[in-house]
């Protein structure tokens, strides 16, 4: 569904992803974990462009919508297909970044309306379906500064699942969150992976990556030390750095 | 002080012309404004230099000095080099040098706003698929509104006031209607007439700002 090959990305001379590889297969569930700086959100970042690759090559869809190497394209390929397959990465952010001038329902229905030209009232109808799934009918009218955080995160996800993406993104969806506000958004982010979304998710809730996961990448400097099923990365873990990382988050 | 008919007819005129001149400078101007401020971020090298050397010029000279180019140098200099003067109306010259102006400020006040959106904003309508454009015409510009309207207001505000300049080139506006009443009947009281109307115009500027300010902050 989502495969990385040989993936490096400098930020001038600093190094934060070292020769990743990776594949996400259809109805995966795949949870990131490791510390601070070690490149997992730069990874996400990078898959649908929001950051570019310095070289390495990524696959969605089994189509090539990056292969570069330092810095320059290898391979021209064409911006409308690349947009395209970008759009079937939904990518829910840390911090929201709900558009603020518009209604919970606005935010669901924009770019329904105005990339896939839906009309009005088709876009409504389904962004109303949307913030059903995420429990959030009643608050369709209210704008986001009226939301608690969990809320607003919500209604991101809604917003990302109303264009109808193969694989939701997660880049540390509940680490802005009150600790209070984190279970509503985890309990919406289970729904959806038990519904057979593909989902590839940057987290610290080793809890949610236990339960949920079907898969555990570890980082840590940009490389992936270790990956399996949770069972072994939480029961079992081979690499000196994963036990180390896991016994400081008491995972 | 005699305040006949006449002298009515020649400040309701002048007010007439100074709020002409406020509104077809502003309305261009805006115009302009924002087209020079989407250069000046634009990611082509040419469009920012260019539109950077606009700003420098016309924010680094003096309006009056802008006022006069235009109604005085460029007829003299057309002719000159073409042997054929390019002659304008005064409130042609007049607007253009307005409109040439405050497009500048009005330029920066638009970057500004634009520059204080947060990336996350931007970053949101790419991965939902927006292009350039759409984000920066459904997504980052809406949200500018209520941030540059207080810089906007003082523009407004500040062109309202300095269409006075235009006296310079014989145009009769507020300004120049009762300073020649003054001069002529040698009674200091027109002038105060005119600060009242100015006050009085940018009053009731300040409120309706004030009044769209607030319509624009519902979501906050």
């Amino acid at each position: 569904m989502i495969k990385g090959e040989h993936i490096d990305k400098f930020f001038g001379d600093l190094q934060v992803l070292n020769d990743i590889n990776f594949e996400i297969k259809p109805s995966e569930v795949v949870c990131v974990i490791g510390p601070s700086g070690s490149g997992k959100s730069t990874l996400l970042r990078c898959l649908n462009h929001l950051e570019r690759i310095t070289s390495g090559k990524i696959y969605i869809d089994g189509e090539l919508v990056d292969y570069r190497g330092n810095d320059k394209d290898l391979m021209k390929i064409e911006q409308h297909k690349v947009t395209e397959l970008c759009m079937e990465l939904g990518m829910v952010f840390q911090r929201f970044n709900l558009f603020p001038h518009k209604t919970a329902l606005g935010n669901v229905t924009l770019s329904p309306m105005i990339v896939r030209g839906q009309n009005k009232e088709e876009a409504e109808e389904n962004g109303r379906k949307m913030l059903e799934k995420v429990g959030l009918s009643d608050k369709a009218d209210e704008y986001p500064s009226r939301l608690s955080g969990g809320q607003q995160q919500r209604v991101a996800i809604a917003r990302a699942l109303a264009m109808e993406p193969k694989i939701m993104l997660f880049d540390e969806p509940t680490s802005a969150l009150d600790p209070e506000l984190v279970g509503e958004v985890l309990e919406v982010m289970k729904k959806l992976a038990l519904s057979g979304m593909t989902m590839m998710v940057v987290t610290h809730e080793m809890s949610f990556a236990k339960e949920v996961a079907d898969r555990v990448i570890f980082m840590d400097e940009g490389i992936i030390v270790e990956e399996g099923p949770p069972s072994q990365i939480f029961g079992n873990p081979k690499k000196d750095r994963t036990k180390a990382f896991l016994a400081r988050t008491n995972a | 002080m005699s305040l006949n008919i006449n002298q009515v007819l020649l400040f309701a005129k002048g007010t007439l012309t100074t709020l002409e001149l406020t509104f077809v400078s502003m309305l261009i101007g805006t115009f302009f404004g924002l087209i020079i401020a989407l250069g000046r971020i634009s990611k082509s090298k040419i469009l920012e230099k260019t539109t950077w050397v606009y700003v420098w010029v016309f924010r680094g000279t003096p309006l009056l000095l802008q006022i006069m180019i235009v109604y005085l140098a460029i007829p003299l200099m057309t002719k000159e080099i073409f042997g054929d003067a390019v002659k304008m109306s005064r409130f042609a010259a007049a607007s253009i040098a307005l409109v040439l102006n405050t497009a500048a400020y009005l330029a920066e006040i638009f970057r500004a706003g634009i520059l204080s959106i947060d990336k996350g904003q931007t970053e949101a309508a790419k991965a939902l698929g927006m292009t350039r454009r759409q984000t920066m015409v459904k997504v980052i510009i809406p949200q500018t509104y209520r941030r540059v309207i207080p810089p906007y207001a003082n523009e407004f505000i500040m062109i309202l006031k300095d269409t006075s300049l235009v006296s310079a080139i014989g145009l009769a506006e507020l300004y120049r209607a009762s300073e020649k009443l003054s001069s002529s009947t040698a009674d200091w009281r027109y002038l105060f007439i005119a600060a009242a109307i100015y006050l009085l115009l940018t009053s009731v500027a300040t409120q309706v700002f004030a009044y769209f300010e607030k319509k624009f902050s519902v979501y906050i």
